[in-house]
């Protein structure tokens, strides 16, 4: 059958030659109806597969040397001419073994979480000198620990019950991290000298080559995010509560001192008794939003992140931003400038740095919005919204409901992903 | 267009140089009565005397349709041919309606064309399509910008971004600019491109390269260019004007497009 399908389609090619008589073709209906039924008698390939669902994926770029990345051969290459990758400049995609729900970034380390109910939820890529990836078993010699991990290992979290408690979501500050459970709290991990984990400050304890991983429990109701910033913490619980600890010298714990607090405290300011819907912070200012769409910030001012209430450079209690530019959803912190989304999804910037309006725009108090058709809007595509804003030191990011990412920003050591090392000073599409 | 009356002669006026003078240098200038046009009554001039006035037409094509493909294509007759290279060198955009057939490959990408393969095409809906159709935008729209030569840190750069203006204004390989689905009913689809110095052959390629992206195969049925820079279907002459009254009529109202584009692009 195959065979005799196989020669109609042939049969139908080879005509013999007719007789030509200058240009013209004898396009007779025997030709046409030959073709159409060699057509009609071709197999069919099928190359999609039954469920063909999308693999969610996860993709890393920027600098290599501190193994952050999580892929070996940047650092160690697997072959012995080749030199060890300095720069990863455009996203390289990373093989996990599990779907990853939840990823942070630290300074020089990287943590990526999962929500499975297998008893491996979190791994860890990076530097681990203060254990902030938790104890990395050295294979060489089983009493030492690692101090950089190449490529994500898993860590070990003291559970209950690790067969069913899943890992929600995780956060990477400078020398420390937070694991949020869904039932058995948060997790802390790494260097305390300020009482960024939430545990009481031992004098010169060795952080390295620890196997301490505090727990902490003590919340008025469920906490639902975890953030760090660079060397202090802060929780949101359910209730719309915003705790902090750690270092405080901006008054970035906003407890109305500025000393470090080694046990999660909650604060007041303007924020008591809002219902707060989402927290925020890098370096040393943070920002919270809340349920009616007002943004609170506290911490850092140097950088005119807070100058539109206050002329201090440091406000250690939570103070409202009166910006008039509509009802936010969304507020993230960089290391100099800070970036909110409204609802309508538009993207407002303000602070210090390349702020993504042009190289004019060095610095502002007050919020400057990003042209929507800088992240592709027209008439042509009226309906492209941004989703989600994420801030690094020196750079920005946007996420679109299309699903296509814009970064801006300073490039430093690649962390664009662009391909390219010059800075964009407005966005431009990975 | 021969039989149309034509306009006056214009008079000549030479200056022929005066017979010298005494003193040797300078020689003077002196105006001439007109030359003399032989006429047979007050405002008339024989046509046997001065001929017809066009013996030839000189009329240049635009950008190139080829024979598989239909729409709008532009003509410059005489004068238009100068204007043709200045529009050339705006690099405007031109906009296809592309109509493409899932289920089928062949080798030139149209369905006239020999059978390659025939794949599956259920799995197909409009969201996928949309996707790989997000995805196509994005890329040439950073291919946009590179080949644009503009310094990206300068602010005028940026003010260009916003207002959606770069483009490239030289050679370069061809770009899509904006691309949408109007219309989606299996085996078939429609689609809209906006699109910068490409040809109907890579169209048709870019339809074979969706149907390979959505695991499955497609031939290009239809390709209509729908606006080429300024000029718009509305425009266009039909089969049934080809005739001088209506080529006038079109180049007349089009003369103000071309001229105000022409100056906003070039200056």
């Amino acid at each position: 059958e195959a065979a005799a399908m196989w020669g109609a389609l042939r049969g139908a090619r080879r005509r013999p030659p007719a007789l030509r008589r200058g240009l013209a073709k004898a396009a007779g209906p025997g030709s046409v109806r030959h073709r159409r039924e060699a057509e009609e008698a071709a197999p069919v390939f099928q190359y999609a597969g039954k469920a063909a669902k999308r693999k969610d994926r996860v993709f890393v770029w920027g600098f290599c040397y501190s193994g952050a990345l999580g892929v070996p051969s940047f650092v160690k290459p697997d072959v012995g001419w080749k030199k060890p990758r300095r720069i990863q400049p455009t996203p390289y995609r990373l093989e996990t073994e599990e779907k990853i729900s939840s990823a942070a970034c630290g300074y020089g380390f990287t943590l990526l979480s999962s929500k499975t109910t297998d008893i491996t939820k979190v791994w860890g890529m990076g530097l681990n000198k203060d254990s902030q990836l938790g104890f990395q078993r050295s294979r060489r010699d089983r009493t030492k620990g690692y101090e950089y991990v190449l490529e994500p290992s898993p860590i070990p979290l003291p559970l209950e019950k690790p067969q069913q408690t899943r890992v929600l979501q995780v956060s990477c500050g400078r020398a420390h991290s937070l694991i949020l459970t869904d039932s058995e709290g948060v997790f802390t991990m790494g260097n305390n000298s300020y009482g960024q984990c939430g545990r009481n400050v031992v004098e010169d304890e060795t952080y390295s080559e620890s196997h301490l991983i505090h727990q902490l429990k003590e919340f008025d109701s469920r906490v639902v995010q975890v953030v760090c910033g660079q060397d202090h913490s802060l929780f949101r619980t359910k209730k719309g509560a915003v705790y902090a600890c750690g270092w405080g010298a901006d008054g970035q714990t906003g407890l109305g001192h500025y000393d470090i607090t080694s046990v999660p405290t909650k604060l007041n300011g303007d924020i008591a008794g809002v219902n707060i819907i989402q927290v925020s912070s890098y370096g040393d200012c943070c920002l919270a939003v809340s349920d009616e769409g007002d943004v609170f910030g506290w911490g850092n001012s140097e950088y005119l992140q807070l100058a539109s209430v206050t002329e201090t450079t440091q406000v250690n209690v939570p103070r409202h931003l009166p910006f008039k530019i509509g009802k936010i959803k969304e507020a993230a912190c960089g290391g100099t400038g800070n970036i909110v989304l409204t609802e309508e999804g538009n993207v407002f910037v303000w602070g210090y740095g390349i702020l993504g309006k042009g190289p004019n725009l060095i610095e502002t108090a007050v919020p400057e919005m990003i042209p929507p058709s800088l992240f592709g809007w027209s008439d042509f595509n009226p309906d492209i919204r941004v989703a989600h804003v994420r801030c690094g030191l020196g750079h920005f990011a946007a996420l679109t409901n299309r699903g296509e990412l814009f970064v801006w920003g300073k490039n430093l050591r690649g962390c664009l992903g662009t391909g390219r090392m010059e800075d964009h000073y407005f966005p431009w599409r990975v | 267009l021969n039989a149309a009356v034509r306009r006056a002669p214009r008079q000549h006026v030479r200056f022929l140089p005066a017979p010298a003078g005494g003193d040797g240098g300078a020689t003077g200038l002196v105006a001439r009565s007109p030359r003399r046009v032989l006429r047979t009554g007050p405002d008339v001039v024989s046509v046997a005397v001065r001929g017809p006035r066009f013996r030839r037409l000189k009329i240049g094509a635009g950008h190139r349709l080829d024979t598989k493909a239909s729409g709008v294509f532009v003509l410059g007759i005489g004068h238009g041919n100068k204007l043709l290279t200045d529009l050339y060198n705006c690099h405007l955009t031109k906009v296809y309606t592309v109509g493409g057939l899932f289920g089928k490959a062949t080798d030139d990408f149209s369905d006239t064309g020999k059978l390659v393969e025939k794949t599956t095409f259920d799995h197909i809906t409009r969201e996928k399509l949309e996707r790989i159709l997000a995805v196509i935008q994005g890329t040439n729209h950073k291919a946009l910008l590179m080949h644009s030569n503009i310094d990206m840190k300068t602010q005028e750069a940026y003010e260009l971004a916003v207002k959606g203006l770069i483009r490239p204004m030289g050679k370069s390989p061809p770009i899509i600019t904006a691309i949408r689905c109007l219309q989606f009913a299996l085996p078939e689809f429609q689609l809209e491109i906006h699109c910068l110095h490409e040809t109907q052959q890579y169209l048709r390629k870019i339809v074979h390269e969706i149907g390979l992206e959505l695991k499955s195969s497609a031939v290009c049925i239809q390709v209509r260019r729908i606006r080429d820079g300024v000029f718009t279907l509305d425009d266009a002459l039909l089969r049934t004007q080809w005739n001088l009254q209506s080529i006038q009529n079109a180049i007349w109202d089009c003369q103000l497009k071309v001229k105000t584009e022409l100056e906003k692009t070039l200056g």
